[in-house]
């Protein structure tokens, strides 16, 4: 009988041995697919791939913005828990007040990702990294890098921690320059620590570099001569725009005040803007020769037409238009070597009001520049219908119509090219668009008068050695609540180099400088001629005017 | 020792193979499987716990030691020696059962206090007792066959004997401890040869006693609504079961390989002690898992067979220790592997020489021994009639 017990016994277990084997069959094979997806739910994870953003380069290939990879610390306060120890190395580890720490994880106790500190160089982030601290994790980022920092910093932009193109450059080619993140599937253990990759899912693509038509050398030429000049001058702001005659290109551009990109904690929201593209003045005196451009394009008037500037003075409607001194009976182009307010406004009350509006509409006032910068301002150029017989007169002499240096400077390469427009470009080798808007005679007529204005006139001190120079001053008042204001002023200065084969032209503007000489011929004219000296060389263009040459 | 010095002089003249071949074979295969797969499932555990990859398996191997050498002189120890202490056993069982309840003596772990420290090792003393009961329960039947067949009281005195265990092992609380003492003794008492009528009468009184005790603790009600759906609540009380399942559900046929597994990243827990076997599933596949069933079976067949053949031989305490010692290991890796499958609610049981565990691998190594020199002494008793008659 004991056997018979014994071997119900063993059936028994036997029977427990069968159903075991087959939950395993059940379990490893009819099952999986349930089960497996269940796993890979709580294992298999996408990770990001980082794409760093393209780089910005100058035209000779200088690095002007680098993405360099940095770890970003994140923490899961939820894995951290409030170990004090850990909490005390982080604090020390990231350089700040534990309680500070402390306080951040406890708002995000029941959180599962709080950075900690964004953007730490690789190397110091290793010994962390090493110690392997639950709940402690880094994030490959990368952060955006501006070797010659305020000096470009106009121009270029910057990004934001997130590497989104915020300003400048960097946000109007945005889509370019920033990379693709591409995507893994990584196996993950419960510490979110991955384990091995499984698969790529999507190639991360970085960004395109893109190739600007700034010449670092010449910025930096451009640059300090700005500074200084500001300084010296104690002006308020500053900008030198040069551009390319042949190809619209910016060759440099540089603002007074600057910032550095490169750390930007206690930035000057003030002085971001670049004002050269987003500030609009009165350009004065430098929009003369476009009046006188529109009055030869109608052949009423030729070079030598004779204006009669006596008294020195002319009374339009209410209002009395002064010149310095009485210069008498003027030719069209002593007006604008002298510069005469009486002159250019007896030019102008003698043409239709629709000519001039349409010169200046024609060589970019009111317009963009087609630079397609961000935050780019086309200034005002009012319509002439409503124009009085003072604004007609006003207007010829550059008030009552508002343009940002890049736009004086854009014009000013129609009379360099001999009446070609060019749109302004920030890129290296743009499709060069040519339109026509001023007759080849016409444009030559007015480069020998502003060759005048630097040999003999206004701009004498725009002078350079062994090159010729061409250019014309402004000097504007500048408006404030109470009217024009007679001590504060916009020194000009617009150019054109070498003067027989324009290469480069170029426009100096120095705000509000609060010195003696406030005047575009002695503010604004001798910058001028330091920076495009330096240009003209930096450039290797050949000197054309040896003779001159000390 | 003397008798024991004789019967080993006898043997080396006639008996071939002086131990179960298969026995020896299966333990040693489990054992050296049980290594592995601990080395597999312990190293992310050791590295994030203790700073170094090997900490446990290192650990481990000292057990191993310890336990072969505990076992070796197990099997020096004969039967009838096991027979003239079982009451002593019975007092250190007690003993032990008692000094791991008294404060500063016992240490606790995940909120049971079921282990004494001696700095290096911590004894556990259940797992002691599970040997020690069997013994004396062996001992009992031998001395007290004809009251248990006959008497009620036979019958209640082992119970009563069994009850107050339980109670002592509830308080740690040891819950796996009680229904694998209680189901072995069960078994044994069943094995003796008790009337039917009496036994299923009292078999189902002791099912719904340990269905209550088991009741009161409202932490295994919740265990047990896990097991049912396991999915319903597989981010709190079955958690740890559904990352069982998902173990095996990886594995498929062949598994995916020594080292492989996902699960014993952190997320199924107990992964290199109670749920090795899943481990094992993930790694080893469908053939794997059912490799290690088909080893275990091999095995606890094998302690009954040892039991019938002391039985036929005559020597009925031998025949009894031999059953329980079959009772004890086959219970306790039913109720492992069954709770791994999800077949049986969690409960925390070690699978004998797999899991990682001292205790459990020095008892295991223990028990079967003492079947290994039971089959030794009956092989003796075998080759000596031979010589007689022949």
């Amino acid at each position: 009988m004991t056997y018979m017990r014994l071997n119900i016994v063993l059936v028994g277990l036997l029977g427990v041995a069968l159903v075991m084997i087959w939950r395993v069959f059940d379990l490893h094979i009819s099952e999986r697919n349930f089960l497996q997806k269940q796993g890979d739910a709580r294992t298999v994870r996408v990770e990001k791939i980082g794409a760093h953003r393209g780089m910005i380069r100058d035209r000779r290939g200088k690095p002007l913005a680098i993405s360099s990879p940095v770890g970003s610390l994140w923490v899961n306060p939820r894995l951290l828990g409030d170990g004090v120890e850990q909490i005390e190395l982080l604090a020390e580890f990231i350089k700040v007040d534990p309680q500070v720490v402390r306080k951040k994880l406890h708002k995000n106790k029941n959180k599962n990702f709080v950075y900690l500190k964004r953007h730490i160089s690789p190397d110091r982030l290793k010994p962390l990294i090493d110690l392997k601290v639950p709940g402690v994790y880094v994030a490959r980022e990368f952060h955006r890098f501006y070797p010659a920092g305020e000096v470009t910093a106009h121009v270029l932009g910057f990004t934001n921690i997130d590497d989104e193109g915020q300003e400048g450059i960097e946000l109007a080619y945005n889509d370019w320059l920033k990379g693709k993140p591409g995507s893994k599937e990584v196996l993950k253990n419960l510490y979110g620590q991955v384990v091995k990759d499984i698969r790529p899912l999507e190639e991360a693509r970085p960004g395109r570099s893109l190739s600007l038509s700034l010449d670092l050398r010449v910025q930096y030429h451009a640059y300090r001569e700005l500074k200084t000049a500001v300084q010296r001058y104690k002006a308020e702001s500053g900008s030198v725009v040069i551009l390319d005659v042949a190809t619209g290109e910016v060759l440099a551009m540089v603002n007074q005040p600057s910032f550095n990109p490169n750390n930007r904690a206690k930035i000057n929201l003030d002085h971001v803007r670049n004002r050269s593209v987003t500030d609009v003045f009165e350009p004065g005196s430098t929009v003369k020769p476009f009046t006188v451009a529109a009055a030869l394009q109608t052949g009423k008037f030729n070079v030598k037409s004779k204006i009669d500037t006596h008294p020195g003075f002319i009374r339009v409607g209410n209002n009395t238009i002064r010149d310095p001194s009485n210069r008498g009976i003027m030719e069209v182009a002593e007006v604008i070597i002298h510069s005469s307010q009486v002159g250019i406004t007896k030019i102008a009350l003698s043409l239709e009001a629709q000519d001039v509006w349409n010169m200046f509409n024609q060589v970019g006032f009111g317009q963009s520049t087609g630079s397609g910068f961000p935050g780019e301002s086309t200034g005002e150029l009012p319509n002439y219908r409503s124009w009085k017989a003072i604004d007609r007169a006003t207007f010829a002499y550059g008030y009552g119509l508002t343009a940002t240096p890049l736009q004086i400077a854009s014009a000013y390469l129609t009379i360099a090219s001999g009446g070609i427009k060019r749109p302004a470009s920030f890129l290296k080798s743009p499709d060069v668009q040519n339109v026509r808007v001023m007759e080849t005679h016409v444009a030559s007529d007015l480069m020998a008068m502003l060759r005048k204005v630097v040999t003999e006139g206004t701009g004498s001190r725009a002078n350079i050695s062994s090159y010729t120079v061409a250019g014309k001053t402004g000097t504007v008042r500048k408006v404030s609540e109470t009217g024009y204001q007679d001590t504060r002023h916009l020194a000009f200065f617009a150019g054109i180099t070498p003067a027989e084969n324009p290469r480069l032209v170029a426009v100096v503007l120095i705000n509000d400088p609060k010195s003696k000489e406030y005047s575009g011929g002695s503010v604004a004219a001798p910058v001028f001629s330091r920076v495009i000296s330096g240009a003209l060389r930096l450039l290797n263009v050949p000197p054309n005017n040896i003779d001159e040459a000390v | 020792m003397s008798t024991s010095m004789a019967v080993r002089h006898h043997s080396s003249q006639k008996a071939s193979l002086p131990f179960d071949p298969v026995l020896s074979m299966v333990t040693v295969i489990l054992l050296v499987l049980g290594y592995v797969m601990i080395a597999s499932a312990t190293t992310e555990i050791s590295a994030r716990l203790y700073g170094s990859p090997l900490h446990l398996l290192i650990k481990h191997s000292v057990f191993v030691v310890i336990s072969l050498c505990i076992g070796f002189l197990t099997l020096m120890v004969p039967v009838k020696r096991w027979q003239k202490i079982d009451w002593i056993l019975l007092v250190v069982a007690f003993l032990l059962l008692i000094a791991v309840l008294i404060p500063g003596v016992g240490r606790q772990v995940n909120g049971s206090t079921r282990w004494i420290s001696l700095g290096f090792f911590s004894i556990q003393g259940s797992e002691f007792v599970k040997l020690f009961v069997i013994v004396y329960m062996a001992g009992y039947l031998v001395r007290r066959r004809e009251e248990l067949l006959n008497q009620w009281a036979g019958f209640f005195k082992p119970l009563a004997l069994v009850s107050l265990i339980s109670i002592l092992l509830l308080l740690e609380p040891d819950f796996g401890a009680v229904v694998v003492i209680m189901a072995s003794v069960m078994g044994l008492i069943f094995l003796a040869g008790v009337p039917l009528g009496k036994y299923v009468g009292v078999v189902i009184v002791s099912v719904v006693t340990v269905a209550g005790a088991a009741v009161l603790q409202p932490y295994r009600l919740a265990r047990f609504n896990a097991f049912t759906d396991p999915w319903e609540y597989q981010f709190s009380g079955g958690y740890q079961l559904t990352q069982a399942l998902i173990a095996f559900g990886r594995g498929e046929w062949f598994g995916l390989g020594l080292g492989n597994s996902i699960q014993k990243l952190f997320f199924l827990p107990e992964a290199h002690t109670d749920f090795l076997f899943s481990v094992v599933a993930e790694e080893l596949g469908a053939i794997g898992a059912v490799l290690v069933i088909s080893l275990f079976g091999c095995m606890i067949t094998r302690g009954f067979l040892i039991g019938k053949r002391a039985q036929s031989g005559g020597d009925a305490f031998a025949a009894y220790l031999a059953f329980g010692i079959s009772f004890l290991l086959a219970i306790q890796v039913i109720i492992n592997i069954g709770v791994n499958l999800g077949l049986l609610p969690t409960k925390g049981l070690t699978l004998p020489f797999i899991s990682y565990g001292g205790n459990s691998l020095v008892v295991s190594c223990m028990l079967v021994a003492i079947l290994l020199r039971i089959d030794y002494e009956q092989r003796l008793v075998a080759a000596s009639s031979r010589d007689r008659h022949g």
